[in-house]
Parts: C-alpha cells; structure tokens; sequence
C-alpha cells in the first residue's frame, strides 16, 4: 500500500468551498479518478483520506495537503497525479504527489500572505506597524472552554510589510497543527480595534505549511 | 469593475456562498461569441432545492449539446443574499457566465409547485426584466418561457410569461430555440415571433387567447386571435427509450436536498389514483428498457462521482422488467459501493432472491401512501392498496428488524366523514398491534407509527378537478377527531398547514384573474410561500380581497361538469369525459382497474395513435 501525500492549490472560485464540502468533494474527484484508493474496513466502508489542515472558507491556499493511500504499490506518483488533476475541480490542482515522509504532528505553523486594500494606504500602513512593533496583541479567543484573552504576538512571526500605494501586504506565520490554531483574521480583528481607517481583505491565502525548524512539512 | 468582481466582494457575508459563484464540476463554459441563442433555466427556489430537479438537469445538458446554444443555471437567492443583490445593484445572474440574465435570449422557469409563483416575480424583478409581458420591449429577446406540472393551468402567471411550453421538452424546447434563432436573423419582432411559435404543437402564447365571463364568474366563452390553435395540445416523446439523457450532471459543492445521481426509469403511471395529477398529465405510461437504465446509471456514476443513485420514477415497481432491472443495478452498485436508493417502490411481488438482494441496499425506513383511512375511502380515491397488504408488509419489515413505520394520509379527500378520519387512528393502531403480537420483533426501542396527514388539494386533469376543497373549519374539525381519536403513545401524527393547501387549491384552479393578486401579494413581500418561515396567508388574503378576488370560488366550489374550465382549452391528452366518468365513480366508491389490467378508456392511446404497452418487455 503506497502512503500518499498530494499538495493542491485551492484558488479561484473554489475558495467558496467549506471545508465540509470540500470533504464531498474529494471523495467524489477520487471516485472520478477511479484511482485505487484504500477504503476502511469497518461495517460501513468508506476511502480513507484526510487533509492536514482544515482551511476557512474564502481562504486561498497554493500548499494544502491531503493524506490516503493507495492499494496498487506499482502505480507511480505521477500516474496519481496525472489521475487526480484529469478530474479535480475549477480552481483546484494537484502540485505534488509524494510519499508522506513525516507524522502529521510535525505541523508546527503555516504561513500566510494577506493583501490589505486601503484609500489611504499610508494611515494603514502605520496602523499594521504600530501593532507589528506592539509587545503584545490581546485578542478574545473562543475556545471550547468559553472566550479567553490570550497574546497572539508571541507566536507571530511577521515575515514582511510592505506598502504598496494601494494596500498594505503582509506575510505572517502562524502556529498551526494539532496543539494551537491562530487564524490571520485574529490579527485583522485587532487591526481594526486600533484604527479607523477603512479597509478590506483583497487577498488572504495560505503560502506554506511548516515544521517547527521552518523547513516545508513533507 | 466585472459583475464577479462586486458579487465576490460580498459573498463571504452570506450562507453557504458557493451557492452563487459557479464553477462546480459538470458546470457547461462555452464561449458567448460563437453561441447563438442563450438560455437561463430558471429554478423559483433556492440552489439546494433546484438543484436537485431532475427536469433540469436533462434539459440543461440537451440544450448544450447544441455548440451554438448555450443554457445556464439560475436560482431564487435566499434572503440574505436578496439583501446583499438589491443593496449593492447586483443584477440576477447565470451561475455559468455570471452574466446578467435580462440580456438573455430566453429567461425558462421551471413550474414545479404553485406555491413558487411569488418566487418567479421576485426573479424577473431581481433581473431587471419588466414582470408584466406587455411591458417588454418589441424587439425580439429576453423571451420569458416556463414549462413544468404546473403548466397544465398556467392561467394564474398568464399576464406574467410570453409562452408556456406544455409536456415533455425534450423535443419541444430545441424548436422552439431553433425557430427563435432563425427570426432573430431575419430580424423578426416578439410579437412576429410569438405568432409563429404559436403554431408549434405544445407552444401556448397566452396572449392571443381571451375570456369573457358570466356573472357569476365562471367562464362564458374564451375568443383566440386570428390564425392562432384554438386549443393547445401537449408534447410527448413517442421513443421513451431512446430520449436523451444526460451523461453528466453538474455536481455541486454545497450539499442539495436530493444530492445523488439519479436516473428515470419511466414516465406515467398506471395506477389512476384520482387525486394524483402527475398520474394523469404525464401519461402515456412509457418505459426504458433495463439495459438502458444500467447503462445510464453506470455512465452518471463515472462522471460524477456520486456513491449514491436513486431511480426516479412515478412508480418502479411498475416497471416490467423490474426483476432482470434491479438485479443487475444491485450487483454493478454493490461492486462499485455505490449506493443504490429505490424511492417509490412496492415490495409485494419480488422473488425472494431479489427480495434478499434489495433488503442489502435499502437502509431507508418503511413507508405506505395510504391516503385514506378506511377501504371505502381508499376506494373513492382509486388508491388500491389493501389493509391486508399493508399489514402482510409490515409483518414482513418487522420480522426483518424494521420497528419504524411511516404513513401518508390525506385530509379533506371527496366523501369523507367522520369514520374515515378515525380509520386513520385505528389503523394506525392496529399496525401496533401486530408489531406486539410478533414473536421474534425486534427488541429494545419499541415500534413507532408516524401518521402524516396533509389536507387534500384538487388539481387540474385529474377526476378531483370538479371538487371543492374542505374549508379551514372542517379540516381543523378532522384533526381534532384525529388527535382525539389516538390512544397510543406509540403512534405520533403530523399535518400540514390549511392555509398552504387552500392557497395551493386557489393558485391551481384559478384563471387569469389572478395574476394582479399574485403580482399584489408579492409587493407585499410574499415569497417562498412554500417555506413554513415565510409563508404568510394575511398578506394573501389582504391581497385577494384588494384585487377584488373571493379564495372560496375557487378552492371551496363545485366547478360543473359542463362549466369550462380556465385550463378546458389545453389538451393533456386525457378526456374530459373520461375525467367525468371517473369523478362519478368515484362518488359510487367504485374502483377502476389499473391500466395493465384493463383500459379504462383516458383516451390517450387514440391521440398517441397507438396502444400504451407497446414498447413494454411483457408485449414484446
């Protein structure tokens, strides 16, 4: 049985879909695929397939992964991927296919690029600085314990800031995988919480999901 | 900045947005400068119910086959996202180009249930398009077309659409397309082209046809315009097993109301139920042969990637070769894990080898139409299902480990009294019974009876057309005696609103004095009808009496034998006199045999020319 590990865009249009009915979806591009997926062997028998992480709705993504396993071990990786990408949706391809190298646990953190679009670019800009060079960021949080204040300016590592006269852009990392989640709206949320200035997500998506050492998740 | 653009920028604002961008798989992109005619297939309800419709999706793929048309998808917004398209000026779109659909060609709605007719108003208004057909431009274009059951009276809308097409549109909806498409070259205006479509069998341009009434009411006399048919006869299609069918469906993201792949089997019904329209206006009875239905099933199956498949049909079990059918659909679904839903289907007569291959696939619960409460009833309705066969069955499930049984009853129904109503209860009771009375029942949860009672609605083309509907007091009165009449916790009964009905009586018996009410009651912000949360019978009524319409004329009144009737100048193939006779035996409380037994005489069999089960594997 080959381990497989599939790395697909979700871009376009097909940032609308949830991620419950992305699940949908992919059980329904393999059963296209007619690909040899593993199914479980319970009463019910269903594929066997997971994503690493889930992903929000309207969130464009260029490194999501998807986990199954195939019951054919002579079937090359390319012959999956050719296989997958015949039949996926508008606005979704497969842009690796490998074999999984590492647990799902080594997920650490992911990164995020988002666009800002401003009128006044400037006033943005400052506002996006101040907080990047806060010493913390107090956000209210839902857990399932209830809202909890918790700093999220510890475990954010800001990448870059630039203005560009029409937005303001920013690349983030964020804690991600099994233990701890930031969503870059958290920060967007305190953004608007320190000004006034009005402003709108032109672009959020999802660029890379990390191990703790920053190295790419294989 | 695009139409995409302003929609994307607001659809993360509303429920399941997916629902208004496109793009699923199986979706149809063509290029709009080589496409000649444009079509927007209409559904007046939500993405999740539309979608679902399995007349749209046959003809959205017939129409695309056809490189230079082009059909696209369009729904009713939910209200969220109705608010988020009149703040922000966003015109009603196709969810293929995400062009607006006012400069279409042709705007089809699809007329499935009465209750969607606020629906299609407050779609043409979200279209920009004028809601009245004399309020549209000359010139040729933007041509409101519907098609659909509801179609059989299409009078209530007739102020609303420029042409109804009637029966099965396989056929039908490319000629009508193709007629369009060479006027609009030569140039022809709306009205040049309505008169010509006019003459194409099943084309009804309401227009052209007027109704002078008496004072009572009814109808004195109905004048057509020169040159156009005085009646308007509906289509078939003669070779049922060779119609088109789609290979493909389009497959959404979000999760619809019947979200499988789905194959007919056949149209019309044999049986003769007298309330039941879809029994009489799509007869003749026609089947595809088994291998077909394999065939078809296994070609959606691959494309879509559904691991689900219904069969859609009146009736399968009716089906001829339902035995060689069914086996070789259960070993193909079976293999590929595919499961295989049979709605509609009648356990009596299968072979204990299919019977044991088809208890592998059916998960669902047990459910029996009985319609009517005591056999007497059963027999005025030609509904001809036994309570012995009822009981046999339930015996059988619950043997088998089934302890949950459902049945639809109906209120309201022609000679109904007291002891029919209590018959519901204590046959209901008697199924609790017996479920006590078995030896090897299955243990631990106990049975459950779920009684649903919904209120009788006289309907166009069947024997009941001639009936009034039970009043609001006399149906509140039954479901007191229902209630009443139950004395087991085991058994739980649900109804439906009066109110719906009556509205459901009036929209499918009224004539063309209706439109302004209809129009009146949307301006009061009447739409989904058919959603408990919005339905709002006041505003009807405010809207009724402001147009100076009495509801009782036509849900509470005896229509005659010899009244014509606002839908009298259509042609569903089936007598008027046959629907005569049967409404007469139907108060002796006799019943009429089904139509493999013994023709009764609907007269469809002279019109088609030929007789019913000519095609049928047990003929051949």
């Amino acid at each position: 049985m080959l381990r497989v590990r599939a790395t697909f865009e979700k871009k376009g249009r097909s940032k609308y879909i949830s991620h419950l009915d992305l699940n949908r979806c992919m059980l329904r591009t393999f059963r296209r695929s007619k690909l040899p997926i593993w199914y479980t062997e319970g009463f019910n028998p269903h594929p066997y397939y997971s994503f690493a992480l889930a992903l929000s709705l309207g969130f464009e993504s260029s490194c999501e992964i998807l986990d199954f396993n195939i019951t054919d071990d002579t079937m090359s990786m390319d012959a999956v991927h050719d296989a997958l990408n015949k039949v996926m949706p508008e606005g979704m391809r497969i842009v690796k296919v490998a074999e999984q190298k590492q647990k799902i646990t080594a997920i650490a953190k992911a990164e995020y690029a988002l666009s800002l679009a401003a009128e006044d670019s400037n006033a943005l800009y400052e506002a996006v600085q101040q907080l990047v060079s806060a010493p913390e960021i107090l956000i209210e949080k839902k857990t399932k314990k209830g809202v909890k204040t918790v700093d999220i300016k510890s475990d954010m590592e800001i990448i870059s800031c630039t203005n560009t006269g029409l937005s303001v852009d920013l690349v983030m990392r964020l804690p991600a995988g099994t233990q701890t989640n930031y969503n870059p709206t958290l920060f967007i949320e305190a953004l608007k919480n320190i000004t006034d200035t009005v402003f709108e997500i032109a672009d959020i998506r999802r660029t890379a999901i990390l191990c703790a050492d920053n190295s790419i998740f294989e | 900045m695009e139409l995409k653009d302003i929609i994307e920028k607001h659809l993360l604002d509303v429920q399941k947005p997916s629902r208004y961008i496109g793009g699923e798989v199986g979706s149809v992109i063509k290029d709009k400068s080589k496409v000649n005619v444009r079509f927007a297939f209409c559904f007046p309800d939500t993405y999740d119910i539309g979608m679902s419709h399995i007349g749209m999706k046959i003809l959205y793929s017939l129409t695309n086959e056809r490189e230079n048309y082009w059909c696209e998808r369009c729904f009713a917004p939910s209200e969220d996202f109705e608010n988020v398209m009149r703040e922000n000026g966003i015109p009603l779109y196709a969810l293929e180009s995400l062009d607006p659909i006012r400069d279409f060609d042709f705007i089809g709605f699809t007329l499935q249930y009465e209750l969607s007719y606020t629906n299609i108003l407050n779609m043409l208004d979200l279209a920009g398009i004028p809601i009245f057909a004399k309020d549209r431009s000359p010139e040729l274009g933007q041509i409101i077309i519907a098609g659909g059951p509801c179609v059989c009276n299409p009078e209530p809308l007739a102020d609303f659409f420029d042409l109804f097409v009637l029966g099965e549109g396989e056929e039908l909806n490319l000629e009508v397309m193709d007629l369009y498409c060479e006027m609009k070259k030569k140039g022809a205006s709306r009205l040049e082209f309505l008169r010509a479509a006019a003459q194409i069998e099943g084309v009804y341009v309401p227009q052209f046809y007027h109704f002078n009434y008496k004072d009572d009411g009814t109808i004195e006399s109905m004048d057509v315009t020169d040159g156009i048919p005085a009646t308007v006869r509906k289509r078939i299609i003669r070779d049922y097993d060779k119609v088109y069918y789609p290979k493909n469906f389009v497959v959404p993201f979000t999760e619809i109301v019947h979200d499988r792949a789905s194959v007919e089997v056949l149209r019309g019904c044999i049986r003769g139920c007298r309330f039941c329209q879809a029994g009489f206006i799509y007869r003749p009875f026609r089947e595809k042969k088994a291998d077909t239905i394999f065939e078809q099933t296994k070609c959606l199956c691959e494309n879509t990637g559904y691991d689900e498949v219904s069969l859609a049909s009146l009736s399968t079990s009716d089906h001829s070769d339902i035995d060689n059918m069914l086996s070789k659909l259960i070993d193909y679904t079976a293999g590929e894990k595919i499961n295989l839903s049979l709605p509609s289907l009648r356990v009596d007569n299968f072979s204990e080898s299919l019977l044991n291959k088809i208890k592998k696939v059916r998960k669902s619960g047990l459910t029996f139409a009985a319609e009517g409460g005591t056999q007497r009833l059963r027999d005025v309705i030609n509904k001809n299902v036994s309570e012995e066969e009822i009981m046999n069955t339930c015996r059988i499930a619950f043997e088998g480990g089934y302890s949950n049984v459902k049945l639809y009853f109906m209120m309201g129904l022609p000679t109904e009294n007291d002891e029919d109503i209590i018959g519901i209860a204590e046959l209901a009771q008697r199924i609790v019974d017996l479920f006590y009375s078995i030896e090897d029942r299955p243990r631990g949860k106990g049975v459950q009876v779920s009684v649903s009672c919904a209120t009788f609605v006289p309907k166009p083309f069947t024997p009941f057309e001639f009936e009034p509907q039970d009043t609001r007091e006399m149906i509140e009165h039954k479901q007191k005696l229902l209630l009443s009449s139950v004395k087991s916790k085991k058994i739980r009964i649900s109804y439906h609103d009066p109110n719906v009905s009556m509205l459901e009586a009036i929209l499918a018996k009224g004539d063309r004095r209706l439109c302004s009410s209809i129009y009146t009651a949307w301006r009061k912000g009447c739409r989904f009808d058919s959603w408990e949360d919005y339905f709002c019978f006041d505003k009807w009524l405010e809207a009724f009496s402001e147009c100076g319409i009495d509801p009782s004329f036509y849900a509470n009144r005896r229509f005659e034998y010899n009244e014509i009737l606002p839908w009298d100048h259509l042609d569903y193939l089936v007598d008027k006199e046959f629907l005569v006779r049967e409404n007469k035996t139907a108060h002796e409380a006799v019943t009429t045999p089904n139509c493999r037994q013994r023709c009764s005489g609907c007269g469809v069999n002279k019109k088609v020319g030929r007789e019913c089960f000519a095609t049928c594997k047990s003929n051949i």
